[in-house]
């Protein structure tokens, strides 16, 4: 129970101690301040855990430039269905669990001014938060699914119960779309499962890729999990396995899912799955045009769940398509690459626009948040690793790391801008930005600390945002002339709404709007949500190694992964000839 | 030599660090509720003028106890020599890259430098046809990311124009700074802002923040001068964004001000139009060359890494311009694709694009060349505000006018200049041509402006955009030196205009030339240096004996004009455009510049209150402008008598000739272009060329002043006679061409458009429409199963069913009639029909 030393402890401590808090709560007689600070207390222990990750003991340490999972455990949890209790940690997730372990803790500290139903708040909060960091460390597609669910039910309540004036609207529009998003998932999830088997991996991947998978149990010796895996691969009955590691390498390197014969509409099962899996995922980013239950979640929601759903909860849709998405079905990915760059392209030009027509700050604040993942989006999808380019995947790592950065450093800046635009809507009670005015002058710290953070996310250098945008943009001329041209476009949008923006809010001579007298300057506990957030997007715009030294090597791994496959697979008639004839339009023609 | 890259480090980083102390250590009592006294607010100024005071004591180390002692200059009659050499264009050859330069430093410190920088030789010399490739350092200090091969780094990429640059941005943002402590003086006190109206009819009163504008002037000087010792072109762009923002701070400095404000934002949006074409220049050169390095790297086990220069002008192609392997491979993408689909190796990719090269008739690779160049000529275009991005400096004159004389007059806006300077080598003639044209409109237009503004620091603004455009126009007709030596000059006589003109504003608390008049008796220190500042932009000098700053850097821009011309002018006779709108443009200078002088010092005093109230500014500010009047005269200047030593030769023109990028002189034909040739800098030193341009630049500058004279100090003819007898010019150049509407109606507006269209139709009109009625379509059906078809369909049923049944049970009632043989007759029959029925059953079904 208590040996933390053993990954399947510490990451199931890590994973359900926020729940098991909820529960204790629940049955606690405290109530109001004592119940937050109780729940502060639990966010800050799991935070703890991440940081004992980087900084720790050996044990649990998170070792930075391993491209592989680490932390793999395996319990069997339903075995007739093969179901098992499979977790494990590498570049691409661990970095995200930080992220939610400290955008979790800084949003509880921003829970304060809540006074409705406490308890059923903390509650709510709490399970959020287990669903959240067992989402990213799930590698069980069946866990996966459930943590998604999990994740679900308490953001609906949240919204529904603790939002503004159409919280009903918000709350219900959230639910639908992600709803309508598992459920898409869940489908494909079955599809890929009553495909799958386990035996058709024998001979054609190597001892070592099986074993790193976990589907024979990690941890026993060599003899016993040779023994475990003969058992596999004599079965007589198809082995299927929800194991998304397992997946990924049937679904690169044999052909389950593209079983000519299990066609329909002319498209193998990969195909249809990525899609099904795509839009699931792509809601949640959102992208256009999946993106609209976004702006109204985030302005009907309070300001500490606006924090999680943007630094958090939209990263979990880049973080499906990095790890299931293309690796599970990469001839899909090959073929829909330009539809999956022109759905992130779009979303950065229309979410721009869209945030310089809005008057309402935080829900100009969530169109940009359309615009910025537009950038993870694309980052993602430029296979530009093909025979025009003689294989080349450098560019398309610089890609996907850029979209990883990106998606952490979103989570910084939009979580900060979130706070922010609630820390004047605290005082106020309005967030028109054509009523505001002069706040430099009334909050100068808050002020100082606002253009920091919105400075991030305009993409400056030095600042987080900076590092993320540059690389994805670097990448794409590559892949997509017209695309390139149009994502380097969208820097001059961004400028424009952020700085319209400050001009409107900060600058100026007088506060325009209700309530002047409540104008008074950051509280110590605003300070220390705010400053933690501008000095991380500073480091991470001055040293973006930081990050990129534990999320490279994992994220390099997937581009080479795929750049393999596509050497081998590149169907002939797919060649792209010229950087703009990428594999989709010759598909189309 | 080795301690040149720590010494301008260190340069570098003092104002970071004066940035940081002044951001943070005056945050932090605020934080706490504590007004920061305006005596501590004293220290921020000084923290702030000591950082750039020693980086300019770290930089003219660097230049004359480091760089100097081992690259002595040579006179201009020496590189003259070498004109003699001028190759033409050889065919393009391929082959593995050469360094043509020997560069070598790990990332770490710069300290265990194995980075030597070796004289070339004189074989090497003659092969580079030209001149001789000059001396660079090279390498990383930091790596911000590396994706297999590609490597985006923060380094170094030192020469002589790096270290000329660092000691010019350095000195005048140290008079800057040290001017600034008097002119802002009044930040040091509650400050009453007479341009902000309150809705209650007051002026704004604030506290002063003096320490704020001098730590943005920090963070502007660490900019800037990254800039300049910028190794590759992704820090180019790290600190193109930096002084972006640092400008829009400085712009935006009173930020009550709803003008400062919207001028910042403006500043800042239009250079971002320009850093979209810059960025595709970025993605081009990123693609095909795969690295952003301007020199070659070597790597720890020895490998070098040739960088932009060294791929686009190979050793064994004499240096010439030549489109990369990569932009070849990029360009003939499909053929390259077929080649690895039938099995080709590398060396066969290699060879196909050895083909494809050598397959003269279609150019391959330089549109490849000629989009990279051109895209990063366009954020030269926003920073260095040509035409058709020149609509924000103007509007920049918000800021304070210490401000207008470094960020918008001196550095910042010449970094665009300097940008093209320094990826010279990778420019085509097609590309130097758009540079050309575009300054060649840019400084017409510019000056027109300029001839009408009323705003003292409009005109300056005006004339410095003017200006740039000469520059532009210079290194487009292939005057490297030229382009850049006007660069410096600039530097020197614009920021003390400005300067000069921030006394005159400082005295008369106006900006508005019409209210002022005969301010020379008042202040005589400030006009005079004023003056001489205008001599020089004007370029009054005597032709071969005598000449202020300008009148050499403009002379060698109008030979290099005339060569240009002549050399074209046969097949493109309107290229002699070329000469005659420059030379307009340099008449149209010296009118502007003494009609604001005149109008400002001379005559009488138009409104007494304001001239009696006027003085001379204090000593701190008039000592640094005699400083800057001193280098106004003689920046131009050559040491040439000068005796053995560091100095020997020591000038602005040898300096620049010395950090001549290779492969640039000589008469370069255009490829996509045929006809058109970018002629060689030195011929347009020969007397044929240096004679007329001489005497037609001096007659223009003079005819000038002498327009400026009548007009504006004798007033034998009224201005006002002018202005209506040309009336239409004049609402042309006052409402400055009508750009400012223009793009209001082009850009602006239809933004707000299509913004507004995206927002409220296509986002809440049509997908929230259909998500929407989706919603109602599934309410709408759960009615009719939920009313209709739960309740009438299935819930009649069943009753109806309930019913039936009851009526059957009742009308089954009249059978029970209690008679037995009736009974038994039932019986007998339903047997006999149950016989008959299971017998059928046997018969047909269970039997057959």
């Amino acid at each position: 129970m208590l040996e933390f030393t053993n990954p399947s402890v510490f990451l199931t401590w890590l994973v359900f101690l926020p729940a098991i808090a909820a529960l204790v709560i629940a049955v606690l007689p405290a109530r109001g301040e004592t119940i937050k600070r109780i729940s502060l207390g639990v966010t800050a222990v799991v935070f703890f855990m991440t940081l004992c990750m980087i900084f720790g003991w050996s044990q649990v340490n998170f070792k930075s430039g391993v491209d592989g999972m680490q932390h793999l455990f395996s319990i069997p949890w339903i075995p007739s269905f093969n179901i098992h209790y499979l977790m494990g940690l590498d570049g691409i997730s661990f970095p995200l669990v930080v992220l939610t372990a400290f955008v979790s803790l800084l949003a509880m500290g921003a829970s304060w001014p809540i006074k409705k139903y406490e308890k059923g708040y903390c509650i709510l909060f709490l399970l959020l938060e287990t669903g959240m960091l067992g989402v990213f460390c799930a590698l069980d597609f069946f866990l996966f699914y459930v943590f998604w669910e999990v994740m679900l039910l308490p953001m609906y309540f949240l919204i529904g119960i603790w939002g503004g004036p159409r919280k009903e609207y918000a709350a219900i529009k959230f639910f639908l779309y992600t709803l309508v998003g598992s459920v898409l998932m869940l489908i494909a999830i079955l599809m890929l499962y009553f495909n799958s088997d386990l035996r058709a991996l024998q001979n054609k991947v190597t001892p070592q890729q099986i074993l790193a998978t976990g589907v024979v149990s990690p941890g026993l010796d060599e003899a016993a999990q040779q023994a475990e895996w003969q058992k596999i691969v004599s079965a007589e009955t198809p082995q299927h396995t929800f194991n998304i590691l397992a997946l990924q390498l049937m679904g690169q390197h044999t052909d389950l899912f593209t079983n000519p014969n299990v066609t329909w509409h002319g498209h193998s099962l990969q195909y249809w799955a990525f899609i099904l899996l795509g839009i699931g995922f792509v809601i949640k980013v959102p992208s256009v045009p999946l993106h609209t239950w976004l702006p109204d979640a985030h302005v009907e929601a309070p300001t500490p769940i606006s924090m999680i759903l943007a630094g958090v909860l939209l990263k979990m849709g880049g973080y499906g398509l990095i790890r299931i998405c293309y690796p599970i079905c990469p001839a899909a990915g090959y073929e829909l690459a330009y539809w999956v760059c022109g759905v992130g392209v779009l979303s950065m030009v229309w979410g721009a626009f869209a945030a310089l027509a809005q008057t309402d700050f935080k829900r100009m604040v969530a169109y940009s948040s359309v615009s910025h993942m537009g950038y993870v989006v694309l980052g993602l999808g430029v296979w530009s690793a093909f025979a025009g380019t003689q294989y080349n995947p450098d560019y398309w790592k610089m890609g996907m790391n850029g979209a990883m950065f990106q998606m952490i450093a979103h989570g910084i800046s939009s979580a900060g801008m979130f706070f922010l635009v609630g820390v004047v809507y605290d005082r106020v009670h309005h967030r028109n930005l054509n009523e505001f005015g002069g706040l430099f002058a009334k909050m100068p710290v808050y002020s100082g600390i606002a253009v920091g953070i919105f400075f991030a996310g305009l993409g400056l250098p030095g600042l987080c945002g900076f590092i993320g945008e540059v690389l994805v943009v670097l990448s794409v001329w590559n892949f997509s002339i017209t695309l390139a041209v149009i994502s380097a476009f969208v820097v001059i949008l961004t400028a424009g709404y952020i700085l319209w923006a400050i001009q409107r809010v900060y600058l100026g001579p007088t506060y325009k709007g209700p309530h002047p007298e409540a104008l008074t300057p950051m509280t110590l506990r605003e300070f220390s949500i705010a400053a933690p957030l501008l000095a991380l997007a500073i480091y991470f715009g001055v040293n973006p190694n930081a990050l990129l030294k534990y999320m490279q090597p994992s994220v390099d791994k997937t581009v080479i992964e795929l750049t393999d496959w596509t050497k081998k697979n590149e169907p002939a008639a797919a060649k792209p000839a010229t950087a703009d004839a990428t594999p989709a339009d010759k598909h189309n023609s | 030599m080795d301690r040149i890259p720590l010494l301008l480090l260190v340069a570098w980083l003092l104002p970071l660090v004066s940035f940081a102390i002044i951001a943070i250590g005056y945050s932090v009592p605020q934080f706490f509720g504590i007004r920061v006294r305006y005596s501590t607010q004293k220290y921020g100024a000084y923290i702030s003028v000591a950082a750039i005071v020693a980086a300019c004591v770290l930089s003219m180390t660097a230049m004359f106890w480091c760089w100097l002692p081992n690259n002595p200059l040579k006179s201009s009659e020496e590189h003259e020599g070498h004109a003699e050499h001028t190759a033409m264009a050889s065919p393009a050859s391929v082959g593995e890259h050469t360094p043509f330069k020997l560069v070598a430093q790990e990332k770490s410190e710069p300290s265990d430098s194995a980075a030597t920088a070796t004289e070339p030789t004189e074989t090497e010399r003659t092969a580079a046809g030209s001149n001789a490739p000059p001396t660079s350092l090279t390498g990383d200090w930091y790596v911000l990311g590396q994706f297999g091969n590609l490597r985006l780094t923060i380094g170094y990429y030192i020469d002589t124009l790096t270290v000329t640059m660092f000691c010019m941005v350095s000195f005048i943002a140290s008079c800057v700074h040290i001017y600034a402590t008097g002119y802002m003086h009044d930040e040091l006190e509650d400050y009453v802002d007479h341009e902000v109206h309150l809705p209650n009819h007051e002026h704004l009163h604030r506290r002063g923040r003096f320490h704020r504008f001098f730590q943005f002037l920090s963070l502007f000087s660490f900019s800037m001068l990254g800039i300049c010792i910028s190794g590759n072109l992704a820090m180019t762009f790290v600190f193109w964004e930096l002084v972006g923002i640092s400008s829009y701070f400085l712009i935006g400095f009173y930020i009550e001000r709803h003008s400062a404000s919207t001028a910042a934002n403006k500043a800042f949006i239009v250079n971002r139009v320009g850093d979209f074409g810059m960025l595709i220049g970025l993605m081009m050169i990123w693609t095909t060359l795969g690295t952003f390095n301007f020199g070659d790297m070597k790597d720890a086990d020895g490998t070098v890494h040739p960088g932009i220069f060294s791929q686009l002008r190979l050793k064994q192609n004499n240096y010439e311009l030549a489109p990369a392997d990569g932009m070849i491979a990029f360009e003939a993408r499909a053929q390259v694709a077929e080649v690895v689909r039938n099995g080709g190796d590398d060396a066969a990719v290699k060879n196909l694009i050895t083909n494809l090269r050598n397959d003269t008739n279609a150019h391959w690779g330089q549109w490849a060349l000629l989009i990279a160049g051109v895209g990063l000529f366009c954020g030269c275009m926003g920073k260095s505000a040509q035409f058709p991005l020149h609509v924000w400096l103007p509007d920049a004159m918000e800021g304070p006018t210490p401000v207008s004389a470094l960020v918008h007059s001196a550095t910042m806006v010449a970094a665009g200049v300097f940008l093209v300077g320094r990826i010279y080598p990778m420019l085509s003639p097609e590309a130097l041509l758009v540079v050309a044209t575009i300054g060649c409109i840019t400084l017409i237009l510019a000056a027109s402006i300029a001839l009408t503004a009323v705003d003292i620091k409009r005109v300056l603004a005006y004339s410095t955009i003017s200006q740039l455009g000469f520059m532009m126009l210079a290194l487009g007709l292939g005057g490297w030196v030229a382009g850049l030596f006007h660069l410096i000059t600039h530097a020197f006589f614009k920021s003390l205009l400005f300067l000069c003109s921030g006394s005159v504003i400082h005295a008369v608390h106006t900006n508005d030339m019409r209210q002022m008049g005969g301010l020379r008796h008042k202040m005589p220190i400030t006009a005079y240096t004023m003056l001489a500042g205008c001599l020089a932009i004007a370029g009054i000098g005597i032709p071969f004996v005598f000449g202020f700053s300008g009148f050499h850097s403009k002379d060698a821009i109008v030979e290099q004009a005339i060569h240009f011309a002549r050399t074209n002018g046969g097949t493109h006779p309107w290229m002699w455009l070329y000469v005659v709108i420059p030379l307009i443009g340099a008449a149209l200078t010296s009118f502007y510049m003494f009609r604001l002088w005149y109008m400002t010092f001379a005559g009488s005093p138009r409104d007494p209150h304001k001239y009696d109230h006027a003085h001379e500014s204090p000593p701190v500010m008039a000592n640094v402008l005699i400083v800057l009047s001193i280098f106004a005269v003689c920046a131009g200047w050559s040491l040439s008598w000068v005796g053995p030593g560091v100095l020997k030769n020591f000038g602005v023109e040898s300096l620049l000739e010395q950090a001549r990028p290779i492969g640039i002189l000589g008469n370069k034909p255009g490829v996509l272009l045929s006809t058109l040739v970018i002629p060689d800098e030195h011929a347009s030193h020969a007397t044929a060329v240096k004679v007329p341009a001489g005497v037609s630049a001096i007659l223009v500058a003079l005819a000038g002043v002498l327009g400026a004279t009548i007009v504006y100090l004798w007033e034998s003819i009224s201005a006002a006679s002018l202005r209506r007898s040309m009336s239409l010019l004049y609402a042309a150049t006052w409402n400055k061409w009508w750009f400012d509407e223009l793009y209001d109606y082009l850009f602006v507006r239809p933004t707000h458009l299509i913004a507004a269209f995206i927002a409220r139709v296509l986002d809440r009109g049509i997908i929230d429409g259909i998500i929407h009625s989706l919603a109602y379509i599934v309410r709408g059906f759960a009615q009719v199963v939920g009313i209709g078809g739960d309740r009438y369909v299935i819930d009649n049923a069943v009753d109806t069913f309930a019913e039936k049944t009851w009526d059957l049970g009742l009308s089954l009632r009249s059978l029970q009639t209690g008679r037995l043989r009736q009974y038994v007759m039932f019986i007998v029959v339903g047997m006999i029909v149950l016989f008959i029925v299971a017998s059928l059953l046997v018969k047909f079904a269970v039997a057959g």
